[in-house]
């Protein structure tokens, strides 16, 4: 069961990297920031960090990596941090996190790096969008429907002529 | 090894869909090729099943091994990617010889009822030979090779997990069709001599080259997104070269090697003429063989003392361990995970839970010391007392959060073991299985869509029998306790599993075989202890109820529901939310169903016709049930949205309820199909809605 499901659930995690929203250079690092998805809308986004040395452009794998989104409003700040880890993405050379944002907007992404020997902190804008109506957002599994049906009815048609054709 | 080669190869995405696709094919052109040995037993059978698993193999590597996760950091991963969906796979795929073995593999009525006429439609054919000629082949594989390598296309792919997937959608497919006037799968007969495939290779090559060509030689980055990100000495120009040269030399190989096979094989064919006719292979073969259960009695003891003794621990720690229900096994492993695993089951194979089932453990150990002497009285041998108790239940479930209490639950299933004990130490047969137990008549209609049953091989074999001892038992098993006489039963109603009617029959005609879901729902023959399913009214309300039901214990959990019942919780006092809960059930699983059967049976002039279209809507609750039950279950091991799974489920219930409907209707569509329709597209909106709103997370920590 559980391994069913972990192989069905593993097709909503994609963290292997996808479109690039900034890449800084901070210190002895690269960073870059990627989405899975573009572009980024509220709920769930897979967010993931690429950490390289500026030296060589060798990946980085052994850092700790904090991703912090802020966003000022006329009325509040949304303050969310959350730890990018290898175990969270598909592409191991990637810190991927998965924060929970509500509110669209433009937020400031804040990423920071830390290894034993170096520290760096990068930040870029990022824009959030509302989220997609459900229906479009789930539109490929409603299509399936529709589909269905059609075809059922051409079978029922196709049936009934190869009888009109040959009653036996 | 270094650790950033190891951090490569570690990165696997397997995505679930994709893998469970595979695995399918598998099984379909496995069972297929199976099935085709018995008949014809050719030398290439083996070759064939090889090439097919691994087409399998190179797609499963193309979009599941780390390739799939670098193509958008690299562009040369994601180029060598494309040659495999393209170059490899389809060629792989067409040497096997798919079609008549993928045919052969699904279920023989699908084929027959639901495929045929499609292949047999003469537009459809001519399109399809038309298209797997050379010329439109050619064209089409070469109209989107070159589409998805324009940079705007590429780009698009690469911003969006659904237009990547079209893509390399398209380059198998495409691909697929390419080799398809090359390797001319079996049973078209190509119209096309053999030599045309040497050009048809040798263009394809040239458009390969130009390609590729831009690729190495361009001074400038044509896909931009790979501009970003730079590996130790290898940069984003480096690795667009890469690229052109994979796309160039291994590409080159695959269209000259299979034209140099061609010209060989135009100079050599008339000295390779020797066929090696197939082999007629005549071997009865038995399906759906009882043996493996009769062998092992004590396969269903050993099933029913595992879950008594996990019915312990759990009222144990009901009773004596913590109360936060997230942490305890009353909270969680009933109302989550074996309400998930026993639907899981209904559907994959039958009604196992009843099979397990640890209560008839204890009732048969204390039946061997009290015999019980008493008939179930008449008035009560119908599903009003059972329906009556499930509408119990729903209420009692939402109004004290029976999934939220540990304690409550241990009490729920400790009461349950006393009213099955007591129930069967008065009354002879299974009487609380067959009119009391809720939990088995919810299996017992969720296993009209099962892909199994208990029944008879051979009517004949039935015919000639004088002993009856599927019914009356003999002494190697007792008979059936639910009064299902074999030749007479239909479909899995009332049907507990137990196998006694397996291991008593004495011609081994009775066993676990294949059934095609929800098709039972279509006859309305006379049923073994049950009778037509038109004149049961109590099984209609009972379906009804669990239909309904369905919808009313997923919308419970849903915010606006929620908010709705709290406004009137305050509004009408603090010990007011039972009733309003109860209002709530009542309204939507009992008042509701009552007036859409009264409404639709007034348009349906036949109040018999009307019970037989209400039970057609058993696969869209079924179909609801399963995915609100996915939906708990997933949440037990992740937060990402199983939203996808849901809307599939739902779906595929109402696809079956639709077409049940309209078998039953028999084509009265404006009378009969078309009021149950809408209603189960409005209980399929119902349901969408219900998807689409915050659910809470019950019994879980997150």
């Amino acid at each position: 069961m559980r391994l069913v499901l972990a192989f069905l659930l593993a097709a909503s995690l994609y963290a292997d990297g996808g479109k690039v929203l900034f890449q800084r250079k901070a210190g002895a690092f690269n960073i870059t920031l990627f989405a899975a998805e573009s572009p980024v809308r509220v709920g769930k986004p897979d967010l993931s960090v690429m950490v390289q040395s500026s030296s060589d452009q060798s990946p980085v794998l052994d850092a700790s990596v904090q991703l912090r989104l802020v966003r000022h409003d006329a009325n509040a700040i949304t303050d969310i941090t959350a730890p990018a880890k290898h175990e969270q993405a598909t592409n191991k050379l990637l810190y991927a996190s998965t924060l929970d944002l509500n509110t669209p907007g433009r937020y400031r992404a804040e990423i920071s790096v830390q290894t034993k020997k170096e520290s760096a902190l990068v930040t870029g804008d990022l824009d959030i969008l509302p989220p997609e109506p459900p229906l479009l957002a789930h539109w490929p599994y409603f299509i399936a429907l529709p589909i269905v049906v059609l075809l059922f009815v051409l079978n029922q048609r196709l049936k009934q002529k190869r009888r009109a054709v040959n009653p036996q | 090894m270094d650790s950033t080669v190891a951090a490569a190869f570690a990165s696997w995405p397997l995505d679930g869909r994709v893998i469970a696709i595979l695995l399918l094919s598998a099984f379909i052109y496995i069972r297929g090729w199976l099935k085709g040995r018995q008949l014809l037993r050719d030398p290439n059978d083996g070759m064939r099943l090889l090439s097919f698993l691994l087409s399998l193999l190179v797609l499963f590597l193309a979009t599941e091994s780390p390739l799939d996760a670098f193509d958008s950091l690299f562009l040369s991963a994601h180029m060598a990617q494309h040659l495999l969906l393209i170059m490899i796979a389809p060629p792989l795929l067409l040497l096997s010889h798919p079609l008549l073995p993928m045919l052969r593999g699904l279920p023989k009525r699908f084929v027959k009822e639901g495929l045929a006429p499609f292949l047999s439609w003469p537009p459809l054919k001519n399109f399809f030979g038309w298209l797997t000629s050379p010329m439109p082949a050619w064209f089409a594989f070469a109209a989107s090779t070159v589409a998805w390598h324009v940079p705007f296309m590429y780009e698009l792919a690469l911003s969006s997990p659904m237009w990547h997937g079209l893509q390399h959608a398209f380059f198998f497919w495409s691909g697929v069709l390419f080799w398809w006037p090359v390797i001319r799968p079996g049973p078209s007969k190509p119209k096309w001599p053999k030599w045309v495939a040497i050009p048809y290779l040798l263009l394809a090559d040239i458009l390969n080259t130009a390609i590729s060509v831009v690729f190495v030689f361009s001074s400038k980055l044509l896909y931009p997104s790979y501009n970003t990100v730079r590996a130790t000495h290898f940069g984003a120009m480096e690795d667009q070269s890469l690229a052109g040269l994979l796309m160039w030399v291994p590409g080159s190989v695959v269209y000259l090697v299979p034209a140099f096979i061609l010209v060989m094989g135009l100079f050599t064919s008339s000295r390779m003429q020797t066929v090696t006719a197939p082999r007629r292979v005549c071997k009865a073969v038995r399906t759906g063989s009882s043996i493996w259960w009769k062998r092992s009695p004590a396969l269903r003891r050993l099933a029913q003392t595992a879950m008594l003794l996990v019915s312990i621990i759990v009222v144990v720690d009901g009773f004596r361990g913590t109360q936060v229900s997230a942490l305890n096994l009353a909270g969680t492993l009933p109302w989550i995970h074996w309400r998930a695993l026993s639907m899981l089951a209904l559907l994959a194979v039958g009604n196992l839970f009843c099979m397990a089932c640890p209560f008839m453990f204890v009732r048969d150990a204390v039946r061997r010391v009290v015999s019980p002497s008493l008939r179930w009285p008449h008035a009560l041998r119908n599903k009003w007392l059972s329906a009556a108790i499930i509408a119990l239940y729903f209420w009692v479930y939402e109004a004290f959060s029976l999934w939220d209490s540990p304690w409550l639950t241990a009490w729920l299933i400790s009461g349950y073991f006393m009213g099955a004990v007591l129930i069967d130490s008065l009354f002879r047969g299974a009487s609380f299985c067959k009119y009391v137990c809720p939990v088995g008549q919810y299996h017992f209609v969720v296993s009209l869509m099962s892909p199994r049953e208990i029944a008879i091989r051979d009517k004949g074999t039935c015919r000639s029998c004088q002993t009856y001892d599927c019914l009356r038992g003999n002494e190697k098993a007792r008979g059936c306790e639910l009064y299902l006489f074999q030749p007479k039963k239909v479909g899995n109603l009332d049907c507990t599993f137990c196998l006694d009617c397996v291991k008593a029959c004495p011609h081994d005609n009775v066993g676990l075989l294949p059934a095609t879901p929800a098709k039972t729902l279509l006859t309305d023959a006379y049923r073994s202890s049950i009778g037509r399913l038109s004149k049961r009214t109590d099984l209609v309300a009972l379906a009804l109820l669990l239909v309904f039901g369905a919808f009313v214990n997923a919308a419970g959990m849903v915010a606006p529901v929620m908010m709705w019942e709290h406004r009137w919780h305050a509004r009408l006092g603090p010990h007011a939310m039972p009733y309003v809960v109860g209002a709530f059930v009542v309204i939507g699983a009992v008042i509701l169903p009552f007036f859409v059967y009264q409404c639709c049976a007034a348009i349906n002039g036949r109040r018999q016709v009307a019970s037989r279209l209400a039970l057609s809507l058993v696969p869209l609750g079924v179909g609801m049930w399963a995915a609100h039950l996915a939906f708990h279950a997933a949440s037990a091991w992740t937060t990402a949205p199983v939203t996808w799974l849901e809307i599939l489920l739902l779906e595929a219930g109402l696809c079956v309820t639709l077409y049940t409907a309209w078998r039953i209707s028999e084509g009265v569509v404006l009378k009969q199909f078309l009021p149950w329709a809408a209603v189960s597209c409005l209980l399929f909106s119902a349901g969408i809605w219900i998807f689409f709103q915050p659910m809470q997370m019950r019994g879980m920590m997150h």
